[in-house]
């Protein structure tokens, strides 16, 4: 060993920062630290302090108590460090806690501490555990910084050559590989590496990286499959639940995906982007009642946290106003107070955000209408038009939720004007095209639209089991609801036509099929119905020739 | 006010996570009297008493915890690769001041060789030993790890009178022999063995053995895990 200076005393070089509200805890382990031949040591009691501190200074391990009273948490800052890149990968983040059991830290599992100290922490404890640290630090320093530096395949070549000479670290260095190739896209090697050390073991960490490859390969039963099984065995691995849930969402299943989300959050309720996920699921589900509750949690969650973020709240408000949408019931009113007030602490929460109050008075037009306060809903509509007259200057999401209102108020010429213009803008964004395809289909409440799509199903029921008037009429109700849906009117032509080939010559059921079709006049090329369209109308003309 | 549903053994279970989180707080103001008062302290009786029930009680706690979490079906091993002798020196670590109060004098001696085992579920069961070890032993506690029949073996050894027949086995403990009756509830046995038997791979999971002899000359504490 040629340093021999730093190997007697590994502590001595580095800059540490001690975060504790508790002053005796700090100067304690100030005290231990000191004590173990630390030199550079800064004590602060809070996280505006730690984030200050780093900003302006490096640090190279960080000791920080998970609780700190009122605000952010131990977990806050370091989400906070590590995504604003304050902390480097091969700067340690030790969490200090009160639990024996992990759970409570486990909130957002995207950035991870590198160790978890468990209090009482003794001198001896300290030592031992930061100096095993440090010279695993030491060690793979020369990983780490190729992974800051975004140098990947070089950091993958430092893990392949350190592999057989630091047995020691064969789990970090085996994890850092799989995940490496995984973010190079090289699937190939990511599933290698992880079959390798499945080869020797069953590990779960290894299972959760196979699925993941699995996943990103499109291989969506067999990711499915692994993680069910992962689950089976250990039902408090929670990273295998959102990633199961993935797997769920790409097979097509949102409703079973909804399900293991909801099972995770029983287990872990802290998580927020697990929240967040839940919310967007149940809303496209619509299970408002349960997406609602998951944007509280997580603008809850986000109150100290990085991902805050404006979003949330204004999918809780529209969320509720959906809810409370033409119930005039006290649970119906109340949800509309919660909507806007929800409304109103975004706006003076991300008061400095561009748009803010315009997509806020968007929806609390909304709200008003719904609970029949038309004079308030004008008002504000009145209000706001003139900003959003220029439509070609409105994004895709602001301006859905304007049409939207604008349905919602009657102005449905205005709506269908605003979405024809912005489905031609956005003809390249299929996921925008979807959407407006939506409204312009359904362009009714929350209570309709479930009625008219439960009216769909039903119909379709009918359909295959062989009952065409039933069918019909089913369709038929449904359409008295959302008449220019193109799927609806599309079902309904279809059974009508059966019905013509059993008993041939009615004129009234091709004139009712012409009717639907006539509807559908306007359909876009670029609409997903549009084939179907073309054909069922060829074949009316060949069937009323 | 009949049927209030309540939930008997979630309320136990909190108030023991409460328990056990105050006896944290406990036993870290513990440590830091000793190291702030070390001369004054440092052979009291009274005070190496103190934090040794207190240390007791709070692996108590860890392991109804445990336990809890093993009735509700909500633990699993997560099971990583360690290096073994670390895993030890560090964990020993923890017990060390009041082992220096004690007088009692500690070796390690691990092969170096990784390990298979969950670190968290390995630490409880390894607290409530060396306690254990630390109540029957004389003067002499020493941890062995090595490699026996494709199994990680990691054992306790003390110097005192050694394990009373009726509790030497081998194998696994099920619920029901844990005798409330008797001084011992052998709690800390039956968390051990479960933690053991958590530790599965293919067709062969863990188990803890318990003899006396050892090259220490009294009870010797073994968890075999596959």
């Amino acid at each position: 060993m040629t340093d021999t200076k730093a190997d007697a005393n590994p502590f001595g070089k580095l800059n540490y920062l001690v975060i504790d509200d508790f002053e005796n805890f700090r100067l304690s382990i100030r005290q231990m630290l000191r004590s173990c031949g630390a030199d550079s040591i800064e004590l602060v009691s809070n996280a505006s302090q730690a984030i200050q501190h780093c900003t302006y200074n490096h640090v190279d391990v960080v000791l920080c108590d998970f609780n700190l009273g009122e605000g952010k948490n131990g977990q806050h800052i370091l989400e906070d460090l590590r995504y604003k890149k304050l902390l480097k990968r091969s700067s340690l983040f030790l969490m200090v806690t009160a639990e024996t059991s992990k759970e409570m830290v486990m909130g957002a599992r995207e950035y991870q501490p590198d160790a978890y100290l468990t209090k009482p922490i003794n001198r001896a404890v300290l030592e031992k555990r930061l100096s095993a640290l440090i010279s695993q630090r030491n060690t793979l320093m020369p990983i780490n910084r190729e992974i800051d530096r975004e140098n990947y395949p070089e950091a993958i070549s430092l893990c392949l050559q350190m592999l057989p000479r630091q047995p020691r670290y064969k789990t970090w260095l085996m994890k850092t590989l799989g995940d490496l190739y995984f973010q190079l896209g090289d699937l190939a090697h990511a599933l290698k590496t992880f079959d390798d050390v499945l080869a020797q073991r069953e590990l779960s960490w290894a299972r959760l990286g196979r699925c993941k490859v699995l996943l990103a390969n499109r291989s969506f039963d067999q990711a499915v499959e692994g993680l069910r099984e992962l689950i089976a065995n250990h039902p408090d691995y929670m990273e295998a639940y959102d990633l199961l849930a993935e797997g769920f969402e790409r097979q097509g299943r949102p409703t079973q995906a909804q399900q293991v989300l909801e099972k995770a959050i029983e287990h872990s309720p802290n998580a927020l982007l697990r929240q967040k996920h839940l919310a967007q699921l149940a809303g496209s589900n619509q299970d408002l009642e349960t997406s609602s509750e998951a944007w509280q949690r997580t603008i809850e969650l986000g109150t100290h946290s990085i991902h805050d973020n404006s979003e949330h709240y204004l999918a809780l408000g529209q969320a509720l106003s959906d809810l409370s949408e033409g119930n005039l019931e006290e649970e119906g009113k109340e949800k509309a107070r919660e909507a806007l007030t929800v409304l109103k602490k975004m706006e003076k929460r991300f008061e400095a955000e561009e748009g803010i109050s315009l997509r806020s008075q968007i929806v609390q037009c909304r709200v008003y209408a719904g609970q029949s306060q038309d004079k308030e809903a004008t008002e504000i509509l009145e209000r706001i038009r003139p900003k959003l007259d220029n439509a070609a200057a409105l994004d895709a999401a602001t301006g859905l939720d304007y049409a939207k209102t604008l349905f919602r108020l009657g102005h449905e010429s205005d709506a269908k004007a605003l979405l024809r213009e912005m489905s031609e803008r956005f003809s390249n964004e299929p996921d925008i095209l979807q959407k407006i395809e939506s409204l312009l289909d359904e362009p009714v409440g929350f209570r309709q639209k479930i009625k008219a799509r439960t009216l769909n199903r039903d119909g379709i029921k009918a359909f295959e089991a062989g009952n065409l008037q039933e069918a019909a009429e089913i369709f038929s109700k449904a359409l008295e609801i959302v008449p220019d849906h193109a799927a609806l009117n599309l079902n309904l032509v279809q059974v009508l036509m059966k019905e013509n080939d059993n008993s041939p010559g009615d004129a009234e059921l091709l004139k009712r099929c012409q009717t639907c079709l006539d509807r559908l006049a306007g359909l876009p090329e670029q609409h997903r119905q549009h084939r179907r369209y073309i054909a069922l109308q060829r074949k009316l003309k060949g069937l009323m020739v | 006010m009949k049927d209030q549903n309540i939930d008997f053994s979630m309320v136990l279970a909190s108030a023991v996570h409460d328990m056990k989180n105050s006896l944290g707080m406990l036993l870290n103001s513990l440590d830091e009297l000793r190291s702030e008062h070390e001369e004054s302290l440092g052979e009291s009786s009274r005070f190496n008493t103190l934090q040794y029930e207190a240390e007791r009680m709070h692996n108590d706690l860890v392991q109804l915890l445990g336990i809890y979490r093993l009735g509700e079906n909500n633990l699993s091993a997560h099971i990583e690769e360690h290096f073994v002798p670390d895993f030890l020196s560090e964990h020993l670590a923890r017990h060390n001041p009041l082992l220096q109060g004690l007088g009692i004098d500690v070796s390690v001696d691990a092969e170096d060789i990784n390990g298979f085992f969950d670190e968290d579920l390995l630490t409880g069961v390894l607290n409530n030993t060396i306690n254990n070890a630390i109540r029957y032993t004389r003067s002499r506690i020493r941890l062995t790890a090595g490699e026996r029949d494709g199994y990680l073996v990691i054992g306790v050894e003390d110097d005192g009178k050694g394990y009373p027949d009726s509790m030497q086995h081998t194998g696994t403990l099920n619920f029901k022999s844990l005798d409330f009756k008797s001084g011992s509830t052998s709690l800390g046995l039956f968390f051990a063995s479960s933690v053991a038997r958590l530790h599965s791979e293919g067709k062969r999971s863990g188990s803890i053995k318990l003899h006396n002899g050892g090259s220490l000359g009294g009870g010797v504490f073994e968890i075999w895990l596959p």
